[in-house]
């Protein structure tokens, strides 16, 4: 699946919950699921910036391809980050980098996503870039 | 105070949050605006608005006058001796900013300044800086476990090497009310140092007497009591302020300018470089007009009681976390945790019921790093606030700890 097709399966879920409540559980529920961060990579160097709560990125190079471990200390972040980190995980450093989905359009996500540039999932969206233009020529 | 009445005059609280009524308790980050001052604004861009102290003609004069008459309402205001001694400032911050570069200029290496664990970053940061250029030395006023500061702790910091004590008048995490004019007594028994208040709090809230608490400075913040953002005020004793050097260069600043050097004007004007946010100040007055409307007795017996009452309703909410004086009397600000529960959480899952308030660390780090908290969620009240407010606030708190537990 592309990123933009995992795009797509997202909005669609997300668009399935009419009130923001109904959205932020939906993304406690995708918190609940991601739970095999191991401890000791909750150091500074995956630490993203900008987030009001702690946030965790992992990247990690298998055959080409790139996947995110994710993690943090607040539940509507984590699933914010979750989903984030799914949404990336198993597409080339190219494919990352060159794609230009605005999650903050796509997804409906009220306070959570306004496009302040200092904004968590602005800073997610960020970490993942410059790993990713970290590995292309 | 008829709260239902006050309400009306202001057209935010009229609106829905994500379907639900507006429950505005984030006051302490910055107030509401009645009519009174959003249409001063107005009027004055639309009737009046010249550049103030410059113009011969009568947008001008207009302008220059209704801007300096606010010196007047804000002398009344707090008491203040004259109205020279009303320095406007684009806010708390700035007026810290100013206060710590001017006031440490003929400061001597080892010399001290006194604050506390639970100041504030605005009356933190400039002490820091301006002590690592003058090589000053920081020490900090415990705060004990009843959130209140330990002043036989404060007794004993205090010394001739103390230079400046700058302390929250009310702090904006626990409602610690201070007892300003003990330790003014205590300052001058000890040392010479000069005495500001952190007025941010103190000041939207309670009848504040610069002359009766025998304090040196006051800093205010505009956008928390009604008022407009950009404007604050800095009020200081006239024979101090005209021994201090400018901070900012300048515009209205001076008196006379040659290529090699300038004077300075007068207080206050010596220390307000540049054009000076006069629509603002003009708004400020406007809020200051509607709180006297109100008087201040009133406000702060509001205060009082909403505290009261907010404090029980709080307390009996299971699992939470206050952090909030034990006093018989205290600000109606309540920074509160929920042990498993991050406060960034409850705060977006409170906004769901309407409810605003604020999660972070309300630029008060250190504190919340000595009680070992990353982050806090806090509701603070006003005027337009009534036990309503708080009531839907505690089931919103037990609804949301429902899904984020």
């Amino acid at each position: 699946m592309s990123i933009q097709e995992k795009i797509d399966n997202y909005k669609k879920t997300l668009s399935l919950f009419p009130n923001p409540q109904e959205k932020y559980q939906y993304l406690i529920e995708q918190a609940k699921f991601n739970d095999d961060f191991p401890e000791n990579l909750k150091i500074d160097e995956f630490k993203v910036n900008g987030c009001q709560s702690q946030v965790w990125l992992v990247p990690e190079e298998q055959n080409n391809k790139l996947y995110f471990k994710s993690d943090s200390d607040a539940l509507i972040a984590k699933g914010l980050v979750t989903l984030i980190s799914t949404i990336y995980s198993g597409e080339t450093a190219n494919d990352i980098v060159n794609s230009e989905a605005d999650l903050m359009e796509e997804f409906e996500l009220g306070v959570i996503l306004s496009p302040a540039r200092r904004n968590g999932a602005f800073s997610m969206l960020k970490k993942i870039k410059d790993f990713a233009s970290g590995l292309t020529d | 105070m008829n709260v239902s009445e006050i309400k009306k005059d202001f057209p935010i609280l009229k609106r829905e949050v994500n379907g639900k009524p507006l429950t505005y308790l984030d006051s302490g980050a910055t107030s509401q605006k009645p009519n009174l001052v959003i249409d001063a604004m107005s009027d004055i861009y639309k009737e009046n608005n010249a550049n103030v102290h410059r113009g011969t003609y009568v947008l001008s004069a207009e302008t220059t006058q209704k801007y300096e008459n606010v010196r007047n309402i804000f002398k009344d205001f707090i008491n203040a001796n004259s109205s020279d001694e009303i320095i406007f400032t684009k806010g708390c911050t700035e007026g810290f900013n100013f206060l710590a570069n001017s006031l440490t200029k003929n400061l001597e290496s080892g010399d001290e300044i006194i604050l506390s664990e639970i100041e504030h970053h605005a009356n933190l940061i400039p002490w820091q800086m301006a002590a690592k250029k003058h090589n000053l030395k920081i020490n900090f006023v415990k705060i004990n476990k009843n959130f209140n500061l330990d002043m036989s702790h404060f007794d004993s910091l205090l010394s001739k090497k103390t230079k400046i004590v700058s302390i929250v008048g009310e702090s904006n995490i626990s409602g610690m009310l201070t007892e300003i004019k003990n330790m003014s007594e205590l300052i001058k028994s000890k040392s010479n140092a000069y005495f500001i208040v952190d007025g941010a709090q103190l000041v939207p809230h309670r009848k504040v007497d610069v002359q009766k608490l025998g304090i040196d400075f006051l800093c205010v913040s505009g956008h928390k009591m009604l008022g407009p953002t950009g404007i604050g005020v800095v009020w200081g004793k006239k024979e101090i302020l005209e021994s201090m050097e400018p901070v900012y260069g300048g515009g209205d600043m001076i008196e006379e300018v040659f290529y090699e050097s300038a004077t300075w004007a007068p207080i206050p004007h010596k220390f307000e470089a540049g054009t000076p946010p006069y629509v603002e100040a003009i708004g400020l007055g406007f809020a200051v007009e509607y709180l006297n409307n109100l008087t201040m007795e009133a406000v702060e017996e509001h205060s009082n009681s909403l505290r009261d009452y907010a404090k029980s309703k709080l307390e009996n909410v299971e699992g939470l976390n206050i952090i909030h004086s034990t006093s018989d009397i205290a600000g109606c600000t309540f920074a509160m945790s929920i042990d498993g529960v991050h406060s960034s959480d409850m705060s977006i899952m409170l906004d769901t019921h309407g409810v605003a308030v604020r999660s972070g660390h309300h630029c008060v780090q250190p504190f919340h790093r000595k009680l070992e908290l990353d982050s806090t969620f806090r509701a603070t009240g006003y005027i337009y606030n009534d036990e309503r407010d708080f009531d839907i606030l505690a089931s919103a708190i037990e609804d949301c700890v429902g899904l984020l537990k």
